[in-house]
């Protein structure tokens, strides 16, 4: 929920429940006065009576009206004090009970007791009181109307700064260098949210940018003692007075350094593609690169048995770094020839907006969406490296194409499906 | 030693530029003995000196000296009309670097780390490029190879090699007597795309056949293999 629509939300629960309470205890109210107004005139009634009774001598003065009736009634003994109370009486000219209030009070007239009853008619003062509560409530309506409106054009003025940081901040990336420039604002909350945001961002760019050329510079440096490993692992095997077990840990030393090597290679790689290193763009023909590899890897599908079927549309290029498609295609066929089974089958596409490498091979036995993570190793090839399809998703994300996996009828699909063909 | 050179001019002369000590006293040591007289130099400066001053048939220079850039050397070089083959080694795996790099001038591009046997290779091929125009055969016993026109013979014979089976043959004689490991023969001979997570089962096959059609054509059997390490080209 919207910030402006929880306080318009509060606001107006809150003033609706005062409202309601409000009225109920102004409706009280304005009736205890009436009420009281009215028991005022009865007792200035009860006197000017009890003078016209003593007046006229008589007892059975009774008078009726539409607001007023009085009855008057000879009692053997009169009680003193006067008592009042709201009271119902049929109207039968109108044919429905009406709203009275009722005074007794007992007189002596001349020695004579009499019980006397005062009706005055409500109807008149509460149509009155129906009439003010109308108004109010109209009033007090529009009152909230007119400040939910004021207080939401307000509050959106006051907030658009807030909401333009919120989706700045949502549209942030580190990666894409660009500054994070946020609007002033003369409100101080936020002048201070957006100076401490700028500060903050600066801060984790400029780690993140360290780290990154740290990264970078060490895979570099590393590069180098890597190379006199490797030299001197190869000039110790030259020296040839070894026996069996000496070569083996030679070899497999060896062999762990050039693994070494390309681990760190492919994540310099990863990490210039992260940089977008790779400006350069052209056209280029998947269906070429897609022919060059598969001659390149010929000898390990030949030993491997694996039957490889192409389906190739026509005159499809992609606009891209060469080298990055290169990459692309490379990072996934391998992937589909390592991952394959012996005399399994190798299945490469490319149509308009897609590419397609599909392969035989069991079940992945793990999550799919961990395929693209770095060094997620199926079982069956614990040598590998696990960052080919790292590197198709870094190169995809780089492009905004879209890599997608799917395990059907025995084959592994991988299909890439780019918008800006070319 | 530059006399030396004057006086057994048979042999290649390379200058190795590379400011890692143990990475230059390690290729020196694998070139030695290979027919190639090496000499090191570790900065921008002294290459400077070394090139004006002698003649080398090659020079293996590493990108980042502590003094300067390789490739700055290299532009020197072509300006002064200085002629040798030239190999660069670098750490930068970089498209641009090496795009440059060849641009310029270089013969070869390798990234640290290489392989030596690799290096070899492509000293031994930029040889005979500049000192026979190519037009050299290349004699090892009863194997004779005429490199310009990717052909093998044994005792004027040819042999029926497919093209892997040629390079692969190439590589065996420009670094024979060496234990050549699986690895650097994969990436020599398909490049960058294999590594060690794939089997190497397929060399053997090459291997096999080779060998195979060597046999056949009457010449000794050179290829040892080394406790499934490699394989070496023993002529000893």
């Amino acid at each position: 929920m919207r910030l402006l629509t929880k306080t318009t939300l509060n606001l107006l629960s809150i003033s609706l429940f005062i409202y309601l309470f409000g009225v109920i205890a102004f409706y009280y109210s304005l009736r205890i006065q009436v009420d009281s107004n009215i028991n005022r005139e009865m007792i200035k009634r009860k006197t000017s009576l009890t003078r016209q009774m003593e007046e006229a001598h008589s007892s059975a003065n009774q008078t009726t009206s539409r607001s007023e009736m009085v009855l008057i009634k000879p009692v053997p003994k009169a009680q003193t004090s006067d008592r009042f109370k709201d009271t119902l009486i049929y109207d039968r000219e109108e044919q429905r009970y009406q709203l009275f209030r009722q005074m007794d009070f007992a007189e002596t007239v001349n020695s004579q007791a009499y019980e006397i009853q005062i009706f005055k008619s409500l109807e008149e003062t509460d149509v009155l009181i129906v009439r003010i509560i109308t108004t109010m409530t109209v009033l007090v309506i529009l009152l909230i109307v007119t400040l939910l409106v004021v207080n939401r054009y307000s509050s959106r003025l006051v907030w658009s700064v807030f909401y333009d940081t919120i989706g700045k901040i949502n549209r942030y990336d580190l990666n894409t260098h660009q500054d994070f420039m946020l609007l002033d604002s003369d409100v101080r909350e936020f002048a201070d949210l957006n100076r401490v945001l700028k500060i903050m961002t600066e801060r984790i760019k400029d780690d993140y940018l360290n780290l990154k050329e740290y990264t970078e510079n060490a895979s570099h440096e590393i590069q180098t003692p890597l190379a006199i490993i490797n030299s001197k692992l190869e000039l110790l095997l030259q020296s040839g007075d070894m026996n069996e077990k000496q070569y083996k840990a030679l070899a497999d030393a060896y062999e762990a350094s050039i693994r070494l090597s390309k681990y760190n290679s492919t994540l310099i790689l990863l990490a210039r593609i992260e940089n977008k290193q790779f400006p350069e763009s052209v056209k280029v023909s998947p269906e070429a690169i897609f022919n060059d590899l598969l001659e390149n890897l010929d000898d390990l599908i030949l030993d491997k048995k694996i039957e490889v079927v192409k389906h190739y549309m026509p005159d499809v290029t992609i606009q891209m770094n060469p080298f990055l498609a290169e990459m692309l295609i490379v990072n996934l066929v391998k992937n589909a020839v390592r991952h394959n089974v012996k005399g399994g089958k190798l299945i490469v596409g490319v149509e308009k907006n897609c590419l397609q490498v599909s392969n035989t091979g069991p079940e992945l036995p793990a999550d799919e969406n961990l395929l693209f993570r770095r060094f997620f190793k199926s079982s069956s090839s614990p040598e590998s490296l696990g960052l080919g399809l790292s590197i198709v998703q870094k190169i995809c994300s780089l492009y905004g194409f879209e890599v997608s996996y799917k395990f059907e009828e025995g084959l592994h699909r991988l299909r890439v499906d780019f918008k800006n063909e070319g | 030693m530059g006399f030396i050179w004057v006086l057994i001019s048979d042999d290649v002369k390379i200058l190795i530029i590379e400011d890692e000590r143990s990475l230059s006293d390690a290729i020196v040591e694998y070139l030695d003995g290979e027919g190639h007289l090496c000499e090191v130099v570790y900065t921008f400066q002294d290459s400077v000196e070394k090139i004006e001053l002698y003649q080398y048939d090659c020079m293996v220079v590493d990108i980042n000296l502590p003094d300067g850039s390789g490739l700055d050397l290299i532009r020197l070089m072509k300006k002064k009309s200085i002629q040798g083959g030239i190999i660069i080694v670098s750490a930068r795996n970089s498209l641009d670097n090496r795009i440059e790099g060849l641009e310029i001038g270089a013969d070869h591009y390798l990234t640290k780390p290489f392989h030596l046997a690799e290096l070899n290779a492509h000293l031994k091929s930029i040889h005979r490029r500049i000192n026979f125009q190519g037009s050299n055969e290349l004699i090892l016993n009863e194997i004779k190879l005429i490199p310009e026109e990717h052909r093998a013979f044994v005792q004027d014979q040819e042999l029926v090699l497919t093209k892997k089976e040629y390079e692969l043959l190439l590589f065996f004689i420009s670094n024979k007597n060496k234990i050549i490991t699986k690895a650097g023969l994969a990436e020599h001979l398909w490049g960058d795309h294999m590594d060690s997570a794939d089997s190497y089962d397929f060399i053997y096959t090459h291997i096999k056949n080779l060998r195979r059609e060597l046999l056949k054509k009457g010449c000794n059997d050179y290829i040892r293999t080394i406790y499934g390490l490699g394989y070496k080209f023993d002529v000893t």
